[in-house]
């Protein structure tokens, strides 16, 4: 590179979510125990099958140790210094729109994410979850008629224990591990989707998660449905106000895929990341995974990882159903502190199952970015196949870009590729742009596109844009 | 019982020696074996391990007089050609004192051993390797040489055990700059033996080493194989190493290329069949620019073997404008038989280019196809395609086609 | 090259073939008699590929109903060894590269597995070297190529006339050149071609799967099939590929549509 502190000047650009929405907020003491579940449970009006599932998980987290295998290096967390539940002061769930209080509202509205009924996108059914609670889900009624149900998880506690009793915590056992643990004893709230039998969901659903409070940990819960010969793509948001101190956000999502169906999921984080010295952003310790239940069932991962002071997630698939495909797409951009350790596991258990990963991490500052990801092929996957493509770009020669692979195989019929390489934006490359006009600045912002490009095609309609612009405007700066 | 109540036994049961320096060392294994943690699967480095199978390397007995016999084991000890300074090491005698060495060839004194041994450990990270430690323990003897100049013979090392004992070797090898050294480590093991080699290698500016390591087990053979080379600049280093029939291998090459401005060629073969787990835990690191790696770790596991390869290359910030490319290439062949392999790559500096790769499947079968089209049938297409695989390894040993071409028929 | 004591070698009847159930030979009807060159043409997926795979025996490939015969003994039963054995010979589109594998010794276990089969003595490594430098010529082919891995780090041209060169070794009765012409420059499309005509007898047959015509300036066929999905639909002489050279496929898919009308 010509130029190198110009493009580590361009990579940082001022985080445009970071404002604060004044709410009163219900919250309640510091710290965690036996008692605090038993209020989250309490203020949530949960049925009692749901405090013991908590409580059971409480006790599995006592016993369990925070990890550091992924070396991660970040101050020990305080959790009796967290607040388990937030929500916005008159937190009796809103049967319409007009009773949500309107800074809510313009608080989503300001973050791109408009839930009125004027404005909301006409394709596209939200679930805003602020701090605790869900807000509001846009197109209920419209999803009810294809027999969808898409709504909060507390909701869902109630109004569907069966299906919640059945499926809560199957994938994600509530001892997976120390961050799992945690979310199942006090998970506020975050999203339900069931897709019947048969049914293609007529719209992409997406959930919004926000952090308003700053001593607030975000604990949401998500778990998807399919059905046989069902199919639903889902995309949540992530965003948090700029603190100096860090926030936690231990997430747990499961999918379960039966018979033919599809469940595609994908993420767009950009939680507040700290400052350029690296104070304060959010610790994103997230355990996502999808079970292939049935035959040709198939999950796809996609996310675009941009904000987060530390991520530490691995969204995997458990292809247990013959000939189930399970896919990952990532990209990972990490910038002046942040750690970014986040890959996949594709377990393939089943006979012909079928899985692919395409990652590419660009890490600039002092920032690290790792790929970490483990393919298994079980003894009794005859037939299974993965590809795996990571590619990491530098930018900047204080940056970090780190690959682990972990690959096994039991299986001689099964065929497991791994490829990987790094590389930095080249002056040959710069210069062809450059020399047709285009300026420095875009010419790095094309490159990056361009070196993420197998992942957008993944990605929604709608939203493949919007990541684009995203990681466009994280480079985006001050050269001129 | 758990290595925390076996090793100091063991620790016990070596005999002192009246050699000061071999205490020295002794003292310092002995302590990095009370700091270290005894391996257990908890621990990323052995996770995959069977660990009661290194039980074997604290609770045989140490050699007694009996000689190694040679020639029985493999002819090819029969007749060693002009070209072949050959070096049986055990850990009793020192063959250095009945050997006349040739030009170019020198014994280290032990102030000179003392001055140099260690280093080379110590800048490869291999002091928190639990086998070094185990080595440094049970050392008896160091075997030290320098080589120099361009018309050296080939040096052929030999390290075998007998049934039911424990060996411990330790070689020092000091090559000056500007030389030409080709150099094979023949390591043979036999029913029940076990062995803890630990070699160092510091190869000067402008050097070039051809290193070759075969390592032949044999009826429930266990082998420890730590190297540790250093590289100064323009230097190349080259690995050649094999690895079968042990029921349990692990080969732990480290190389540091100390200012970059080096070549580094390591390629790897790990044949394992019955119960074998053989593995290979590489680490490079690049401690300057313009430094090149090109590796190469092949594995194919039969029966109810198990192969791992675990490939760590380090790129800090120094480490501009390296280029390495490491590829990990597994044959499963059997039903019963594992696989792991895991590349590592940390990078720092930007301009650099590095891939990797890893594939692990059964031979593939476009080629037995191509084959069999023209005739081949597919027992004999099988085995010729096998062949080629391990060739396209075995090939580059030093002196592979007048000395080593036997193990195309072996393998 | 016909003659009236040819005799019939290949007989393909309403052959159907698939790929991970996907059928891509819908009913292939072919005869090929000895002293013949046929052409197959078509475009690419017109099932042409996978043609010459089926007749040569290749795994993944599952024939679901059909008959192939060659001298009347049943193909479709044999391994891909005992095919090429009885002497059936396919020139691969795009050769596999098995490296560590020497091309001398792989060609030399090849060609003993026919002279075997031929009654003919086997031959030591001496005796090989000798049949293969003369060989060589046949496709002006380097020396140097016989001490590296089979068809590794060869180039398109090399890699075809390595196929040639095993022809030329396994003196096949029959030959399936698939799309042997692809990526040649006209040079070594005349070295190639020189050879398939001076391997080519009244007792052996030779069938050529190409896109272009070119290849048939060359080499001149009897006959000229043109595939479409899986099938061959139009069967003419020499004058079909000028034709579909001048014309197009369009033309010949024109015709098909006209007839389903």
């Amino acid at each position: 590179m010509s130029n190198p502190n110009t493009v580590e000047k361009i990579v940082s650009k001022p985080y445009k979510y970071g404002f604060v929405t004044d709410i009163e907020t219900e919250k309640i003491n510091k710290g965690i125990n036996r008692d605090t579940i038993k209020l989250i449970s309490a203020k949530k009006n949960e049925p009692e099958f749901l405090l013991k599932f908590r409580l059971r998980a409480y006790d599995e987290w006592l016993k369990m140790k925070e990890p550091n295998w992924a070396k991660l290096g970040y101050p020990p967390i305080n959790y009796q210094d967290i607040i388990y539940y937030a929500a916005p002061k008159k937190d009796k769930k809103k049967e319409s729109l007009e009773e949500v209080d309107p800074k809510l509202l313009e608080t989503f509205e300001k973050l791109g994410i408009p839930i009125s009924e004027q404005k909301r996108l006409t394709n596209v059914a939200v679930d805003a979850v602020f701090d605790s609670v869900s807000i509001a889900t846009t197109y209920k009624e419209k999803l009810a008629e294809h027999g969808v149900i898409f709504c909060s998880i507390s909701e869902a506690v109630n109004e569907y224990p069966e299906i919640i009793k059945k499926y809560l915590g199957t994938v994600v056992p509530i001892n997976d591990n120390f961050f799992a643990a945690l979310n199942s004893a006090v998970f506020s709230d975050g999203s339900f989707v069931y897709i019947p039998k048969g049914v293609e969901c007529p719209m992409e659903l997406s959930s919004y998660f926000r952090i308003n409070s700053g001593d607030t940990g975000q604990f949401e819960r998500t778990l998807i449905i399919a059905e046989e010969k069902s199919s639903v793509s889902y995309l949540e948001g992530c965003t948090a106000p700029m603190f100096d101190t860090n926030t936690l956000h231990a997430a747990v999502v499961e999918l379960i895929a039966l018979d033919h169906s599809s469940i595609k999921y994908s993420t767009v984080q950009n939680w507040y990341s700290g400052n350029e010295q690296g104070v304060g952003g959010i610790y994103n310790f997230v355990t996502k995974r999808g079970q292939c239940r049935g035959k040709k069932s198939k999950i796809s991962w996609s996310q675009v990882e941009t904000g987060s002071a530390i991520t530490w997630k691995y969204p995997s698939c458990i292809l247990q159903g013959e000939e189930s495909v399970g896919e990952f797409y990532s990209v990972a951009l990490t910038n002046n502190f942040q750690k970014a350790d986040t890959g996949t596991k594709m377990i393939h258990i089943g006979a012909k199952t079928r899985s692919t990963i395409v990652s590419k991490g660009i890490s600039a500052g002092q920032s690290s970015n790792s790929y970490r990801g483990l393919v298994h092929m079980g003894p009794q996957a005859v037939g299974a196949r993965n590809y795996s493509q990571c590619d990491s770009m530098l930018i900047g020669d204080q940056a970090a870009a780190n690959t682990y692979p972990y690959i096994h195989s039991q299986q001689p019929q099964a065929n497991i590729e791994h490829e990987a390489s790094t590389c930095r934006i080249s002056e040959d490359q710069l210069f062809y742009l450059q020399s047709r006009g285009i300026d420095f600045e875009e010419a790095i912002s094309m490159m990056v596109s361009g070196f993420c490009q197998d992942v957008f095609n993944q990605l929604p309609m709608e939203f493949a844009s919007e990541a684009d612009k995203l990681l466009a405007l994280k480079l985006e700066g001050s050269v001129g | 019982m758990s290595f925390k109540d076996c090793v100091p036994q063991w620790l016990n049961s070596i005999k002192e020696t009246n050699n000061l320096y071999v205490e020295k060392i002794r003292q310092k294994g002995r302590s990095n074996l009370n700091l270290l943690d005894h391996p257990n699967t908890k621990n990323e480095n052995w996770r995959l391990s069977n660990i009661k199978r290194l039980e074997n390397f604290i609770n045989l007995p140490f050699p007694d007089q009996a000689k190694f016999d040679y020639q029985n084991k493999y002819p090819i000890f029969k007749n060693i050609p002009k070209n072949i300074l050959q070096i049986k090491i055990d850990s009793l005698d020192n063959p250095l004192e009945s050997l006349v060495l040739p030009e170019g060839v020198r014994a280290l004194n032990n102030e000179e051993i003392e001055c140099y041994l260690g280093h080379t450990i110590d800048r490869c990270n291999s002091n928190n390797l639990w086998p070094v430690a185990i080595n440094e323990a049970s050392t008896n003897q160091v075997i030290g040489l320098e080589v120099k100049g361009n018309n050296l013979p080939t040096i052929e090392l030999v390290l075998a055990a007998n049934a039911n004992t424990f060996h411990s070797t330790r070689v020092l090898i000091k090559v000056r700059e500007k030389t030409t050294l080709n150099l094979n480590e023949v390591i043979i093991g036999s029913s029940k033996s076990s062995q803890s080699n630990l070699m160092e290698i510091i190869v000067g500016e402008e050097a070039n080493v051809h290193h070759g390591i075969i390592a032949l087990g044999g009826g429930n053979a266990h082998l420890l194989t730590n190297l540790a080379v250093e590289q100064k600049e323009q230097s190349n280093y080259s690995l050649i190493a094999l690895q079968k029939g042990w029921l349990f291998s692990r080969f732990e090459p480290h190389i540091i290329q100390l200012r970059g401005n080096a070549k580094t060629n390591l390629k790897g073969l790990q044949i394992s069949t019955g119960d074998d787990e053989l593995s290979t835990h590489s680490y490079v690191r690049f401690d300057g620019p313009n430094g090149e790696l090109d590796q190469l770790n092949k594995a194919a596991a039969n029966d109810n073997s198990h192969s791992i390869f675990n490939g760590a290359i380090q790129v800090p910030k120094v480490a501009q404008k390296t280029q390495a490319a490491q590829l990990s290439r597994n044959l499963i062949l059997s039903k019963r038989a594992k696989i792991d392999t895991k590349p590592e790559l940390e990078i720092i500096a930007d301009d650099v280019r590095c891939t990797h790769g890893a594939t692990i499947s059964q031979l593939q079968e476009e080629e037995l196809f191509y084959l069999r089209s023209r005739g081949i049938n597919s027992k004999q297409a099988y085995s010729l395609l096998l062949e080629g695989y391990y060739k396209e390894i075995i090939s580059m040993l030093p002196l592979y086609s007048e000395r080593w071409s036997f193990l195309n028929n072996l393998l | 090259m016909l003659s009236q004591d040819s005799n019939l070698m290949l007989e393909i009847n309403d052959l159907h073939a698939s790929i991970e159930d996907k059928e891509i030979l819908t009913g292939v009807n072919l005869e090929v008699r000895s002293g013949e060159i046929h052409a197959v043409m078509g475009r690419n997926g017109s099932g042409k590929s996978t043609l010459s795979k089926v007749i040569a025996g290749h795994p993944a490939y599952v024939v679901t109903s059909g008959t192939v015969k060659f001298n009347g003994e049943n193909l479709l039963e044999m391994e891909p060894e005992e095919r090429a054995r009885i002497g059936i010979f396919l020139g691969f589109q795009y050769p596999v590269e098995i490296p560590g594998v020497s091309n001398l010794e792989f060609l030399r276990v090849a060609t003993n597995s026919r002279r075997k089969e031929l009654g003919k003595e086997e031959l030591d490594t001496f005796e090989f070297e000798e049949l293969v430098k003369e060989r060589l010529s046949v496709v002006q082919m380097n020396p140097a190529f016989l001490d590296r891995s089979v068809n590794e780090g060869f180039s398109g041209g090399e890699k075809k006339r390595n196929e040639i060169l095993q022809m030329a070794l396994l003196e096949p009765s029959i030959s399936i050149l698939d799309e042997t012409d692809s990526g040649l420059d006209i040079d070594a499309l005349r070295i190639v071609a020189s050879g398939v005509n001076q391997l080519s007898t009244r007792t052996t047959a030779t069938i050529l799967i190409t896109h272009y015509q070119r290849l048939l300036n060359e080499i001149t066929p009897d006959f000229v099939h043109v595939m479409a999905e899986g099938a061959i639909v139009k069967t003419g002489g020499q004058e079909l590929a000028i034709e579909l050279e001048n014309r197009g496929y369009e033309w010949i898919e024109e015709n098909i549509k006209k007839i389903n009308l």
